[in-house]
């Protein structure tokens, strides 16, 4: 490496959020000939998504968040000509209020242990020799050279590690059945399609540290016996495809994949595939499907897809995440990996936690943490002090679970036992304005659009769940429909083919389970217990709470709020549309809902 | 072999068999709609659902795609599954309301009414990809595919348009459960939905053939029109009947053979064609599915046709009035000059069976009543009896009224005045004519056609079944016009003929033939088309023109016409004749 640098600005958050961030730095690097001195680098996701744009001064470890291209001249002459700490761009913690100039001392990082994201918003994504001068390819030199596939399939069954995909099969014996498959020619797939509504941990990993997958598949490939590997992602994860593209010509040129990988007589070679977004597209044989060029919905997997996969051939299919795990166990040891986590859920997970949470982001926390401690202590809790009411994990078709848990241990067994599902670690937060039924309804809406169809289980069960939820977010509910949307559920569940149709009714079910009562509140009370059913709310002004400042007067679209100024307003419930503009704009809590 | 126990009964399976297959053959019933057993499974409907129980864990699975492992405890009517059927039904009765196939099955489960409300009451697809897996695995034409996802997803052709990759075979509405798709017939005439017209591309020639096989018509089979029109590319294409026919029957590979026979004699049986009264326009054929020809009339009323021998209109509705024309293209200066003669008593057959079958009031409209045979007269007289309207007079037009209805006009020649009739089916009793490739057949054998286009007779009195061909003989409406009965006796005697001929063993012929002289044949063949009994062949090995002497029958058409003067008749040579001359003009001394 030719060049030296004094520091790096590793920016992240390159997506719209500022897109000229990165030439206004490098325009005042140059301006203030920095040029040979400090270099700005398109570093990937940091995962602090409510504080983006992000971006991390190294080697010191300044992070700054919420920077603007305004910021710019301010923050270079500060920190990298004058070495000081810009304290406006710096952390507040919400409690304290104590400037956290220290990427190290955030909480939000602080009790994350990153093994998946290790990599990412530390290196450049796009070089190689960044991800090998932090040690990467050695695993893969490890396993080539001093390891027989039967000791990496040994160590992955002592890790414990299973896939982050979502359903959490043991990596080990899958890759196992791989090798024992019989077949002359065998595959190895990436999975890239995620397609939780509000998950984007792959992308994430897949644009920042796209090389630790590939170390991962080519072990992979070794294990099982695969000379050629596919590595599927939508194409409309353009990022993701530019990132994985430039990785494998890095790694093709530098002898990673080819003939004679690191002279070890190992022949693999892999290639992009790229197909049509779709939330069940991920399954693993519509995925497959989606590869051999076909429609991408799934089909029984009576003989599994390590036995017969795309074109009947065995094939290895893994999550991106877990593959990039994979190198880490190598290196580090199956010990240290199954010394993190709980008895049956090893390692970490990411979470992505979304809705009424404060650090909205992406979160990697050890397997077996707690919700409290996910909600509260990684992610920061609930805005505006509300109160915490239900979360909901697994991606759209995951359960609700209740305050009652917020103790409750997040593993795959435990989470499944209570009616929800690790998944793929979508997590969404749901505080005391959110509405159980509206929200369920919400998912099954997605879930209606996004089956691929094939199942009449599946595909009219959630039409008619969803018709019977609608009707009772309208106030035209019936208690018999609590006992249909059980008696539905449960079928669409055991009947349906994939892992869509089987999960799909885990919104409604889990919600029935722990939130009957706000159902029940809907249907004979006609009353939205969370204010969020337009056809069972009002909006009122609470008189105590009036200044009569005319706020909620002048932002009305329907003139439905009248008042003299000084004096209590009044809402025409005849003319409110209950668009809740009024309740927003309200400094003063005097907007009631009813 | 694997052994299953299925609702604590056990059960064997062959290799690669479904629990499906396996249940089915051992008497389970356990309902489908998404399955075909020529189609790959496919595991949509979910209807199939079972309980499996493998090493002690239970599942609800699909029985049309689980493998039928040794050592599986399956229940096909446990209460889990009948629940789990019964939901799905629910759901698919929401989905099609007016389906009979769903109902019917429902009811089956105990519902009624759709538990939920349609988002198209009209809605038929259930989405089962029958259709589509036909046509990809079957046909092969890949034309329909499923499009969009969830609630959204269809059954159609790229883009919903049009294709030219549609080979209109109509597979997919044979298989389709709910009769979601329907082929529209653009022809006229024809009956939509008891089609008179297209039929399946394998069938028996006619009810009553011999031998009574069936045949591949290969200008309708998938198989060979895919095969033509993607120039041998889809080869495989179908097979349907191949799979099914437990004989092993069907072979595609044969080739139409061209066999030849050394034969002595030969009896040309070639029959007649329908006249087309579409020529005619008066008739208005082909301007509503209700006027038929009598040849239709009789398909229609064929217990083994397609209405099982009811005689229906083109609605299904049963006529009230029927009208019957006679002389349809018979005895008419613009058509045949004529009389068919079959036409008078198969048109009071019909109105017999019309009487008989339904009831409706049957009109004749009739130049005259040739009732000509044997209890012909009476059979006539009974009709009249029997209360069919005797109009005496030609029906001379047929008019399709808005409402459907036809009008048939003519003139009642015993009132003198004119008169229509509205019926709702009209029969027309249309001529019979030579078949159209007579011409090829006269040209073949030698023979000659009287004016009306059969095939002329030797001698109209005393020899109707000879031609002027040696050991070719007419049989039946070859040679003109006649019902059953008499072809059968005009069939014996030229089979009579024949056995007799053959019999001699040896057949005189006269000597005086012509013969070639083969040093002067300039094998120009000109004696060759010239020929009347086609009885001068050429003789490629040897390029000269050679006669065949029992055939020939020393007319000397070729003897004139030979260009080299090398052919010669014996015992009419130039010599022989000009001594004859010579004779005649010789003065007696």
């Amino acid at each position: 490496m030719a060049e030296r640098y004094r520091a790096d600005i590793l920016v992240s958050c390159l997506h719209d959020r500022a897109p000229d961030l990165i030439p206004n730095l490098k325009a005042e690097v140059i301006r203030r000939g920095l040029k040979d001195e400090v270099r700005v680098i398109e570093a990937g996701c940091r995962g602090f998504c409510s504080m983006g744009p992000v971006l991390l001064v190294e080697p010191n470890g300044i992070f700054y968040i919420g920077v603007q291209p305004a910021d710019v001249p301010e923050l270079v002459e500060e920190t990298l000509v004058k070495g000081r700490v810009v304290e406006r761009l710096t952390y507040e913690e919400p409690t304290t209020h104590a400037s956290i100039a220290y990427y190290e001392d955030i909480p939000f990082y602080s009790k994350q242990e990153r093994i998946v994201l290790r990599h990412c918003g530390l290196i450049n994504p796009q070089s190689i020799d960044e991800y090998i001068a932090v040690g990467g390819y050695q695993a893969l030199g490890k396993a080539l050279i001093s390891m027989t596939p039967e000791e990496i399939i040994d160590e992955l069954k002592r890790s414990g590690l299973r896939g982050r995909g979502g359903a959490g099969f043991p990596t080990g014996r899958k890759w196992e059945a791989g090798r024992k498959a019989e077949g002359e020619t065998k595959y190895v797939l990436v999975n890239g399609d995620e397609g939780d509504p509000n998950c984007f941990m792959d992308r994430a990993l897949m644009e920042a540290d796209p090389h630790s997958i590939l170390e991962g598949l080519i072990i992979g490939a070794y294990v099982v016996g695969a000379h050629q590997g596919y590595i599927y992602i939508p194409y409309e994860h353009s990022g993701s495809v530019k990132s994985m593209r430039t990785a494998l010509e890095q790694a093709r040129d530098y002898g990673l994949l080819g003939a004679d990988i690191l002279g070890s007589g190992f022949e693999f070679d892999a290639e992009l595939r790229l197909g049509a977004h779709s939330f069940v597209g991920g399954e693993s044989t519509a995925l497959m499907h989606a590869v051999e060029g076909k429609v991408s919905e799934p089909r029984p997997k009576h003989i599994h897809t390590t036995e017969v996969g795309i074109w009947g051939r065995p094939s290895c299919l893994n999550n991106v995440k877990t593959l990039s795990i994979v190198p880490e166990i190598i290196s580090r040891g199956a010990d240290w990996f199954g010394g993190i986590g709980t008895e049956t859920s090893k390692g970490t997970q990411v979470f992505s936690l979304a809705g009424k949470i404060n650090n909205v982001g992406l979160a990697e926390v050890p397997m077996g943490i707690t919700i409290r401690e996910l909600v509260f202590d990684v992610g920061g809790g609930i805005p505006k002090g509300r109160e915490f009411k239900a979360l909901q994990i697994g991606g759209p078709s995951g359960g609700f679970l209740p305050a009652s848990l917020l103790d409750m241990p997040m593993d795959y067994e435990t989470l499944a036992d209570a009616g929800s599902m690790m998944g793929t670690g979508g997590v969404v937060i749901l505080d005391d304005r959110t509405c159980v039924v509206d929200t369920a309804r919400y998912f099954l809406d997605f879930l209606r659009d996004e089956s691929c169809g094939k199942c009449t289980s599946c595909r009219e069960g959630i039409r008619c769940m969803l018709e019977i939820l609608t009707r009772i977010t309208e106030g035209r509910g019936e208690v018999a429909d609590l006992d249909t949307l059980e008696t539905l559920g449960h079928v669409v569940k055991s009947v349906s083919l994939c892992g869509l149709g089987k999960t799909a009714p885990n919104p409604v079910l889990s919600t029935l389970r722990y939130f009957r009562d706000e159902y029940m509140a809907h249907i004979e009370d006609k009353k939205c217990p969370g204010g969020v059913c337009k056809a069972l709310i009002e909006y009122y002004i609470i008189e105590d709470l009036c200044n009569g400042c005319g706020a909620c007067r002048r932002k009305c679209p329907e003139a439905a709020i009248s008042g003299e100024k000084k004096e209590v307003h009044v809402i025409d419930p005849a003319l409110c549309i209950k668009c809740g503009i009024c309740f927003d704009v309200c400094k003063f809590d005097a907007v009631g809902v009813r | 072999m694997a052994t299953l126990i299925i609702d604590g009964q056990e059960v064997h399976a062959e290799e690669g068999q479904t629990i499906l297959e396996v249940a089915r053959a051992n008497g389970f019933e356990i309902p489908t709609l998404c399955y075909h057993p020529q189609l790959e499974p496919y595991g949509a409907c979910r209807l199939c659902i079972v309980e499996v129980i493998r090493s002690g864990r239970s599942r609800l699975e699909t029985s049309c795609t689980h493998p039928a492992w040794d050592g599986l405890e399956v229940k096909t009517r446990s209460p889990a599954v009948i629940e789990a059927r019964r939901v799905i039904l629910g759901l698919l009765l929401s989905r099609c309301p007016n389906v009979p196939v769903i109902q019917e099955l429902a009811l089956e489960y105990g519902i009624t009414e759709p538990p939920f409300p349609a988002e198209d009451p009209e809605e038929k697809c259930i989405l089962c990809g029958l259709c589509v897996r036909t046509c990809h695995e079957l046909v092969k034409a890949d034309v329909l595919n499923f499009s969009q996802a969830g609630v959204e997803r269809r059954v159609g052709p790229p883009f919903l348009e049009k294709t030219r990759q549609c080979i209109g075979c109509g597979a997919c509405t044979i298989v389709c459960p709910t009769g979601a798709i329907e082929i529209v017939l653009q022809q006229a005439g024809i009956y939509k939905e008891k089609p008179l017209g297209p039929t399946a591309a394998i069938w028996v020639p006619s009810l009553q053939a011999v031998p009574n096989v069936p045949v591949i018509d290969i200008d309708a089979c998938i198989r060979f029109r895919q095969n033509d029109r993607t120039e041998g590319e889809i080869a495989d294409a179908c097979g349907v009947c191949q799979m099914v026919c437990e004989a092993g029957a069907i072979n595609f590979d044969q080739q139409d053979e061209v066999v030849e026979l050394a034969v002595g004699t030969v009896i040309v049986a070639t029959g007649f064609q329908m006249w087309d009264p579409a020529q005619l326009s008066q008739y208005s054929y082909g301007k509503s599915p209700n006027i038929i020809t009598g040849m239709e009339f009789e398909h229609l009323s064929n217990a083994g046709g397609i209405t099982s021998g009811e005689i229906l209109l083109a609605d299904g509705r049963m006529p009230e009035r029927v009208a019957i024309i006679h002389c349809v293209g018979s005895r008419d200066h613009n058509a045949h000059k004529y009389c068919s003669r079959i036409c008078c008593m198969y048109s009071l057959k019909q109105a017999h069976l019309v009487r008989d079958k339904t009831g409706a009031d049957v009109y004749e409209f009739y130049m005259d009543m040739r009732a000509f045979g044997k209890g012909y007269e009476e059979f006539y007289e009974r009709v009249q009896e029997e209360g069919v309207a005797m109009i005496r007079g030609r029906g001379a037009e047929v008019e399709v009224l808005p409402d459907g209805k036809l009008r048939v006009k003519g003139e009642d020649a015993n009132l003198g005045r004119l008169v229509y009739v509205d019926v709702d089916m009209v029969v027309l009793s249309t001529a019979i004519e030579a078949p159209h490739d007579a011409n090829q057949v006269a040209a073949l054998f030698g023979l000659s056609r009287s004016e009306d286009g059969f095939f002329a007779e030797a001698h109209p009195k005393m020899r109707p079944v000879e031609t002027n061909t040696g050991g070719v003989f007419l049989a039946g409406t070859a040679q003109g016009p006649r019902d059953v009965p008499d072809t059968v006796a005009h069939a014996g005697a030229a089979a009579s003929m024949a056995l007799a001929l053959m019999d001699q063993g040896e057949v005189t012929i006269s000597p005086a033939v012509a013969v070639v002289d083969e040093e002067l044949c300039s094998a120009c063949k000109t004696c060759i088309s010239l020929c009347p009994y086609t009885a001068i062949s050429f003789i490629e090995e040897d390029n000269v023109a050679r006669v065949n002497e029992a055939l020939c029958k020393g007319c000397g058409t070729c003897v004139a016409a030979c260009p080299a003067g090398a052919i010669m008749a014996r015992h009419f040579t130039d010599l022989q004749i000009l001594a004859q001359i010579e004779g005649l003009f010789r003065v007696p001394a």
